[in-house]
């Protein structure tokens, strides 16, 4: 199945606007996570700590909703999800 | 009213005339501007979709939070020179408490929560601007 992942801001730089990501069926965001982490080490370091926990400072957005961190692991994705990683926002 | 992320300016003389209505006795505005911290531009980018919703939800709960009569939010994106408008928040309300209440939370609101982000320009290189909440 195919997963729409979009980055802004300084992830946009690290992983391009925008990719289309393969997944297979029964997936979940946090498997999705560890494939664009994989890409490059300067994705693995955006994404996870040393310990290889998701940053904290991430924000996730599964088709333009927030995701609470904890349940990545429980999130079966869809074919045509749309994923958006956040930096820490800054407007105003 | 208007709730907008857009490259274009405004004009906040014109927006208050637009929206004095004969039971509203005070608004309070938040311009915010691109200040000189050393800086020759900054670029603003959103997440243009999701950055007008999450301000529709912040102008909703003003609404709901404090007995305000107006309120409006034009963020800017694109490439800024110092001076420049970032972003205003027009309130109006019946009374002035009511107007700074509800300005002040909606820009701090926003400023938590609203997929927005600058990237400044310097002499020396360019930086991205770190967010108060994280």
């Amino acid at each position: 199945m195919k997963i729409r992942v979009q980055s802004f801001a300084r992830f946009r730089e690290i992983f391009g606007s925008e990719q289309i990501m393969e997944m297979e069926e029964g997936a979940t965001l946090a498997a999705l996570l560890l494939e664009i982490g994989a890409g490059s080490p300067a994705a693995r370091s955006a994404l996870f700590d040393e310990d290889g926990i998701l940053r904290k400072y991430i924000i996730l957005m599964r088709n333009k909703k927030r995701v609470n961190r904890e349940e990545i692991a429980a999130i079966i994705l869809n074919d045509g999800d749309e994923i958006a990683l956040y930096p820490p926002v800054a407007g105003g | 009213m208007v709730v907008t992320v857009t490259q274009e300016d405004f004009d906040i003389n014109r927006l208050i005339e637009e929206r004095k209505a004969s039971d509203m006795g005070a608004f309070v505005s938040f311009i915010g501007i691109v200040r000189d911290d050393g800086i020759e531009r900054m670029e603003l980018e959103a997440h243009q979709e999701v950055a007008v919703e999450e301000l529709e939800v912040i102008r909703d709960e003003a609404f709901a939070k404090f007995p305000i009569k107006s309120v409006d939010i034009i963020h800017r994106i694109g490439d800024l020179r110092i001076g420049d408008n970032i972003v205003l928040i027009l309130v109006g309300a019946g009374h002035r408490r009511e107007a700074f209440e509800g300005c002040e939370y909606i820009i701090e609101r926003l400023k938590e929560r609203v997929p927005i982000w600058k990237k400044e320009y310097t002499p020396d290189g360019e930086r991205w601007v770190h967010g108060e909440h994280h």
